[in-house]
């Protein structure tokens, strides 16, 4: 009941933080910023809308925005919020589920591709290029979170008998894991200073300019899956942070969604202070965040056994 | 709870892959602020020193004082004085420098496995740290072209080498030893006053050691 | 109060930095002429250190701090003289530096604490190297960086050296005052790991500040951009001090049983040096840059003839003296030179011998002393090494040594007639000052003298010096 129940609240709040980053953005840019429920109504409003198809697209191309958001649902079923245990679980499921999540990237890419619009195919290159430097640095998170504790599901990672969290054994590795993953969260969800999701200019986008062909329900499909990614990996660093093994339901809930606001609020700031980087320095941005990681795998083979 | 030591090591070793990877100045010297500041700290958590005098306590403070204001202050007054907006032009890429920090790290992980019989218990990481720290700064220095991004790689080595006197000597010593390193900040304030007071700015471009090649055999 | 030796020049320095630079001049003379009696008193063992864990005198030191201070007092004659013909921006700096430089070095030669000496010998650089800077131009500030950088590099790792010794002593129990005399006693007691790497750092730490390949870069660079008095005090002070350092581990490592590996890491470096040395003089362009690489030929045959031991031992401390005095007073006639004809290019100079023929003996018999010709002494000097090389059996090292000494020879050889008989035609700047030529002329008649006669209380030092580990007279 707990984990239906928790996995509901998650779907349900998901869009809301968004909001936050946007408010966030706003207060340091001095201005009053949208509602916090902006995203809602965007939805609903999307939702209301009919979609355009290019004569020159196929069925690729519809099937684009359902499989990246049916890919990030399937990932939250798997993922034990505020520590209640997740719908499904088995060993190696992250593997798994970070591929998945790859295959709605591949979708996403290949309808972009399908418009034949030069700007969409760029934006890919673009993704995919990125995309894949970040794997590196997922898969040594991966091996660190291994040695550490032995196990490849989430489920085990943080409710198993041996959590990991940044209180644990060797919790100051997880400082590199959390930054680092960090810079994964910017970069896989096209935030600042990777990309800007505000940006007007088709040449300078990575993610926007993908889905400019898609619209009405098919856009908000799309979102709908960001939300749900930027969610997925707010929360997998909340759980770095934070043990939820103490099984205190309503506490652990309040906390969680509190430090999530917090990450978002992050978020929020690092775009607020940052600019873009240019596209070269890109790859050297991701490069870092897995060296970091690296470090930290390295470490647990020294002396943190 | 969580073990501060082992925090701030790394902290420092991110201070120390950042600085690897970062093309701003002024980016360099929160970097070393912070590296500067976490590297003060580290004796006051270390567990065998048991119970500490006032005369360390002062002594520390004032180290944070030293490496954590006084000397970013300086860096950040040449910055701005030389007037360096640009990004560093390195010798040895940026993707180069985080690769040879990786390989630096390893280098010490294994350096210190061999070392750890004769050493006291519980400071591998401490040593791994800093000989990272050390390599690291050593690394700067020869990779990068601007006087001042030289002298924040010394700055680098300094830490380095405190934290391994750290690591390495009981303060059992009458007189303490590894606190002269904190002469070594005198020769890092000389530098950084060498390229504020003589007009290096004016004389130069910028502070770029390649224009300091006319010394050759 | 055996510490008063250095309290003195650093007092004076200070002061001379508020005073006139007429003033500072005749206040350094004084100085130095004051340093060179009070050196002399603790020569003869009339002054007792006041903080006898930090200072003490020990015989290899107070050799070098005669030698110093009789150096200096001859180039503050010279200065007196030189300073007023040169444009300094600073001369008060100059005066100041000067002297602060000399009571620093007078600190590294007393001091028994391995941190005190370590502090010493970084305070030799940060008074230094306003020397370098003082003429402000380009060249000048270049020197001055690369000295600073690579010395500073160079004492943060005799720094960790002297980490590393201080780890032998707690790993190895002993709680005894950190002196290098109460070291020596315990020695065998330390843990050899950690003093073998102790001794390298040391080595490679110290080794940069005297110039031993190839952490010798900044050398060539600072000596021909520094003003002549302070490059003779740089190449026949400084680098002695330096040595000295290297020299008190190398005892502790003797004492403690393990020569055999400090001196083949010295004469690995020796060997090098004098190699890097002979070549870089072969065709170098700047006579002052010449004498600078022919120091570091000469540092690496110190160190050679200490990591050899024995007869060589005594054979590297006749070297040290004689090179002092023989390399001071040819950079004293080569800052004549630099005076008269304004250039440091060989290409640009000629006819010494009609232009300046009292600055041409002291040049050309300097020439003779330094390629080790009779009757300077590092002729002596150099046979003692060479028979102490034979006497244990190092052939190849002694093959080595001897093709680099002759291509030093040819090399210095070229340069030196190029410049006394060469061709030239214009008019030189400035002539021939008797304070200018007196200096020179002194330290070279020193050194010839000390060749044909030691006088027993220096003979009784060098061997009170090197009977620690093993060096004898009679092999």
């Amino acid at each position: 009941m707990e984990s239906y129940l928790s996995l509901a609240i998650a779907i349900l709040a998901a869009p809301l933080f968004p909001g936050i980053i946007l408010k966030v953005k706003a207060f340091f840019a001095g201005k009053k910023g949208p509602p916090l429920l902006i995203k809602y109504y965007t939805l609903a409003k999307l939702l209301q809308k009919g979609s355009v198809y290019s004569n020159s697209t196929s069925f690729v191309f519809t099937l684009g925005p359902t499989v990246s958001l049916a890919s990030a649902l399937v990932v939250l079923l798997f993922f034990p919020f505020a520590g209640a245990d997740p719908l499904f679980s088995f060993h190696g499921d992250v593997i798994v589920l970070f591929y998945l999540m790859a295959i709605g990237r591949f979708f996403t890419v290949i309808a972009a591709l399908d418009t034949a619009s030069p700007f969409e195919g760029m934006g890919a290159a673009r993704e995919v290029f990125f995309s894949t430097l970040a794997e590196a640095t997922i898969f040594t998170i991966l091996i660190l979170f291994y040695r550490l504790n032995g196990s490849l599901s989430f489920a085990e990672y943080f409710t198993g008998e041996n959590p990991i969290s940044l209180a644990g054994a060797s919790g100051a590795l997880l400082l590199f894991a959390i930054v680092s993953l960090f810079m994964v969260l910017l970069t896989e969800n096209s935030r600042v200073p990777v990309d800007d999701p505000a940006t007007h200019l088709e040449l300078t986008m990575i993610h926007e300019v993908m889905i400019l062909d898609h619209s009405g329900p098919d856009l908000a499909l799309i979102e709908l899956g960001a939300f749900y990614k930027l969610f997925f990996y707010s929360a997998f660093i909340t759980h770095l942070m934070y043990p939820f093994t103490l099984a205190h339901g309503i506490s652990n809930g309040v906390i969680f969604y509190i430090i999530i606001a917090i990450i978002y609020g992050a978020v929020g700031m690092t775009e607020s202070i940052m600019a873009r980087y240019k596209m070269n320095l890109v790859p050297k941005f991701i490069l870092t965040s897995f060296a970091l990681v690296f470090f930290a795998a390295i470490l647990t083979m020294g002396v943190f056994q | 709870m969580i073990n501060f030591t082992e925090a701030i090591l790394v902290i420092i070793l991110l201070s120390v892959l950042f600085s690897l990877g970062s093309t701003r100045l002024l980016a360099l010297v929160r970097i070393m602020v912070l590296q500067g500041v976490a590297v003060s700290l580290i004796p006051l958590f270390l567990k065998d020193h048991g119970t500490l005098g006032s005369g360390p306590i002062i002594f520390f403070q004032v180290m944070i004082l030293i490496k954590g204001v006084l000397i970013p202050a300086l860096l950040y007054l040449a910055v701005k004085r030389v007037a360096i907006k640009r990004e560093i032009e390195p010798f040895i890429g940026y993707h180069a420098s985080i690769m040879t920090g990786l390989v630096i790290i390893l280098v010490s992980v294994f350096i210190t496995n061999h070392l750890r019989l004769s050493l006291p218990t519980g400071q591998a990481t401490l040593l791994i740290a800093a000989i990272t720290t050390m390599a690291s700064g050593f690394f700067l220095m020869m990779a990068r072209k601007k006087a001042i991004t030289q002298v924040i790689g010394y700055l680098m080595l300094e830490n380095g080498i405190y934290l391994i006197g750290t690591a390495l000597t009981k303060h059992s010593h009458t007189l303490y030893i590894v606190e002269f390193g904190v002469l070594l900040d005198l020769l890092v304030g000389v530098m950084i006053m060498g390229i504020i007071l003589n007009n290096i700015n004016t004389a130069f471009d910028d502070v770029d050691t390649t224009l300091l090649g006319r010394l050759k055999d | 109060m055996i510490e008063f030796v250095f309290i003195l020049p650093i007092i004076t320095g200070l002061v001379a930095l508020s005073l006139p630079a007429p003033m500072g001049r005749v206040l350094l003379l004084i100085t130095a002429f004051l340093h060179l009696p009070l050196s002399i008193i603790t020569w003869m063992g009339k002054l007792t250190p006041t903080y006898p864990h930090l200072f003490s005198s020990s015989p290899e030191g107070l050799l070098i701090l005669l030698l110093t201070s009789f150096i200096f007092a001859c180039i503050s004659i010279y200065s007196f003289s030189y300073v007023d013909e040169t444009v300094i921006a600073n001369k008060p700096v100059f005066n100041c530096c000067m002297m602060l430089f000399l009571g620093t070095m007078s600190m590294v030669t007393l001091s028994d604490h391995p941190i005190v000496l370590w502090i010493a010998i970084e305070a030799t650089t940060l008074v230094s190297a306003p020397l370098i800077f003082i003429h402000r131009s380009r060249e000048a500030l270049e020197a001055t960086w690369k000295y600073v950088i690579i010395c500073s590099v160079g004492i943060a790792l005799a720094l960790l050296g002297c980490f590393f010794i201080t780890l032998s002593m707690d790993i190895g129990n002993i709680d005894t005052s950190l002196t290098f005399s109460a070291l020596y006693d315990v020695a065998t007691k330390l843990d050899p790991l950690w003093l073998k790497a102790g001794f390298i750092f040391v080595v490679i730490g110290f080794g940069t500040k005297m110039g031993l390949a190839p952490m010798h870069t900044w050398l060539p660079d600072a000596h021909s951009q520094a003003p002549s008095p302070a490059s003779a005090l740089l190449s026949g002070a400084l680098l002695n001090c330096a040595f000295l350092g290297i020299y008190k581990v190398h005892v502790l490592m003797a004492v403690a049983g393990l020569q055999e590996f400090s001196g083949n890491v010295l004469i690995g470096f020796g060997l090098v040096s004098m190699f890097v040395g002979a070549i870089f003089i072969i065709s170098q362009p700047d006579y002052k840059r010449m004498l600078a690489y022919s120091s570091i030929k000469n540092m690496g045959i110190i160190s050679f003839g200490v990591g050899i031991g024995g007869f060589a031992l005594y054979g590297a401390f006749l070297h040290i003296l004689h090179h002092s005095l023989i390399k001071s007073s040819l950079f004293l006639s080569a800052g004549n030179i630099l005076l008269a004809f304004g250039t440091k290019r060989v290409q640009r100079i000629g006819r010494v011998i009609n232009y300046l023929p009292k600055t041409f003996v002291s040049f050309f018999a300097g020439f003779i002393g330094i390629s080790g010709l009779p009757p300077f002494g590092l002729f002596i000097s150099e046979v003692i090494i060479i028979i102490g090389a034979f006497q244990q059996q190092h052939y190849i090292s002694v093959g080595l040594f001897l093709v680099a000494l002759t291509l030093v020879f040819a090399g210095a050889g070229r340069i030196f007639m190029s410049l006394s008989f060469g061709e030239y035609s214009e008019k030189i700047e400035v002539g021939e000052r008797p304070l200018r030529l007196l200096p020179p002329y002194a330290l070279l008649l020193a050194s010839a003298v000390l060749c044909v006669w030691i006088p027993d209380v220096v003979y009784a030092a060098i061997l009170d010096s090197i009977k620690m580990i093993g060096g004898t007279f009679h092999g």
